[in-house]
């Protein structure tokens, strides 16, 4: 796969810095069970059954504990960000209408992103179909484009997530709820409805594809890349 | 375990925690799986500049006031398919031969509910045909009876006031048609459900009718 045009110096995206919560650089390197914010935690039966219950307090808390990420997912995701804010509240409306048939078969959460990732491919589907420009699009994902935190690279931001816009549906999925969210191949598997090895292959191939698209032309590269 | 350039692409793809210390060993020797390594976790890295989670007080705000109006209108609580959910737990193979057998036990409990009701109801349906039609036809037997002794009545001055053969033939046949009449009425009150005996009685009246207008034509 070639670069298609916004290629960064390779050598210069990325702050020897990492940032909390950037610890994850491998697909292995976290293991299975190990706590992490919305995964398998202790508050998830609970969460349910508040919900269940119609108790406007649990629907608040998992507000709290998952909404900025749910925000997260559907702004990338999706674009922009008027459009994630709404997938986010069409979530918790549909969790609402919903909550009696889960039948705990995943974890609450991962239940809800699965609600929240097929929110947001409805979107994008009816995006589609209105056949809005990607140039109308991408002017108003300028326009709306949120602060983001200070230190970071913003044209490395912007070239991830044009090169994110050429992968397949299934492959940005998997991208974004492992690197970005950073849940288990499990729980992915859990939410997109595939095995957790097909979850493995699609975050390879995403990963092998976005290299090609990223990465300068091999004769531009400093030190003789194979 | 030791690593090399043709574990690569594995331990990317489903590494261990180990085999990615191997590899990383490796590559202090090996420039390309020391550049592959670096770019492909560099990746990992460039996907934080995706992370945002800002916290957003507002858009719970609007949330809530969406689900408090959703749960005003009544959507909220489980549907009957909701509550039916249950159903999609059970694997394909199952749901179909359970399917089945619902269908096989509605078939045997329609039937034998159809065939029975329909016994029941044709006795009913019998009885109450009976007893009706019986009512209907003692009413208008009733009734005929005093249009005829109405008629009679009328005919009376004449046949007891002639002396001609006629009159006197008409009577002895009236007295036949009486007693005829007497008879039958007596058999049809032991067996009130008997047609046969019915369809006689009512012949017996309309010759009796046919006698009297005769009678009363004579005279006129």
């Amino acid at each position: 796969m070639g670069s298609v045009g916004f290629t960064l110096p390779w050598e210069h995206r990325i702050s020897p810095v990492t940032r909390e919560g950037e610890s994850r650089v491998e697909p292995s390197e976290l293991e299975v069970g190990q706590n992490r914010a919305g995964g398998w935690n202790p508050e998830d039966a609970a969460l349910a059954a508040g919900c269940l219950a119609g108790d406007m307090r649990a629907y608040e808390r998992l507000y709290q504990l998952q909404g900025a990420r749910m925000r997260n997912l559907a702004r990338n995701l999706l674009g922009m960000a008027s459009d994630a804010e709404d997938a986010v509240q069409e979530t918790f409306l549909k969790v609402q209408r919903g909550v009696a048939s889960y039948r705990g078969q995943s974890s609450f959460v991962t239940w809800v992103f699965r609600i929240l990732v097929n929110t947001c491919h409805d979107v994008r589907r009816s995006r589609m179909r209105r056949k809005e420009q990607q140039q109308d699009e991408s002017e108003e994902r300028a326009k709306q484009a949120e602060p983001r935190a200070p230190g970071t690279h913003p044209a490395l931001r912007l070239a991830l997530e044009r090169a994110l816009e050429e992968l397949t549906q299934h492959q940005r999925d998997v991208f974004l709820l492992y690197e970005v969210e950073g849940f288990r191949h499990a729980e992915i598997a859990g939410m997109l409805e595939i095995s957790e090895t097909a979850s493995k292959n699609t975050l390879f191939q995403a990963k092998k594809n976005l290299r090609g698209m990223l990465e300068p032309p091999r004769s531009q590269a400093a030190g003789g890349r194979q | 375990m030791r690593a090399d350039c043709t574990d690569r692409e594995r331990i990317f793809r489903d590494g261990t925690r180990e085999e990615w210390a191997e590899l990383e060993r490796h590559a202090e020797t090996c420039a390309a799986c020391a550049d592959e390594i670096r770019g492909w976790k560099v990746l990992s890295v460039a996907a934080s500049e995706l992370r945002n989670h800002r916290e957003d007080p507002a858009l719970w705000t609007r949330i809530e006031r969406s689900l408090v109006e959703q749960r005003e209108k009544g959507v909220s609580g489980p549907t009957v398919w909701d509550k039916l959910s249950f159903w999609r737990v059970v694997s394909v193979g199952w749901q179909t031969a359970l399917a089945g057998a619902l269908v096989l036990v509605l078939a045997l409990a329609g039937g034998y509910v159809y065939r029975h009701r329909n016994v029941r109801d044709d006795a009913a349906d019998g009885r109450l045909l009976k007893s009706s039609t019986l009512a209907e036809v003692q009413r208008t037997e009733r009734e005929y009876m005093k249009a005829i002794d109405k008629l009679a009545m009328d005919a009376k001055p004449q046949l007891d006031s002639a002396s001609s053969p006629l009159m006197a033939s008409y009577r002895e046949k009236l007295m036949v048609i009486d007693g005829a009449i007497s008879e039958l009425r007596a058999e049809a009150g032991q067996n009130p459900s008997n047609a046969h005996l019915r369809y006689q009685l009512l012949a017996m009246y309309q010759e009796k009718q046919q006698t009297l207008e005769e009678v009363l034509e004579t005279k006129q």
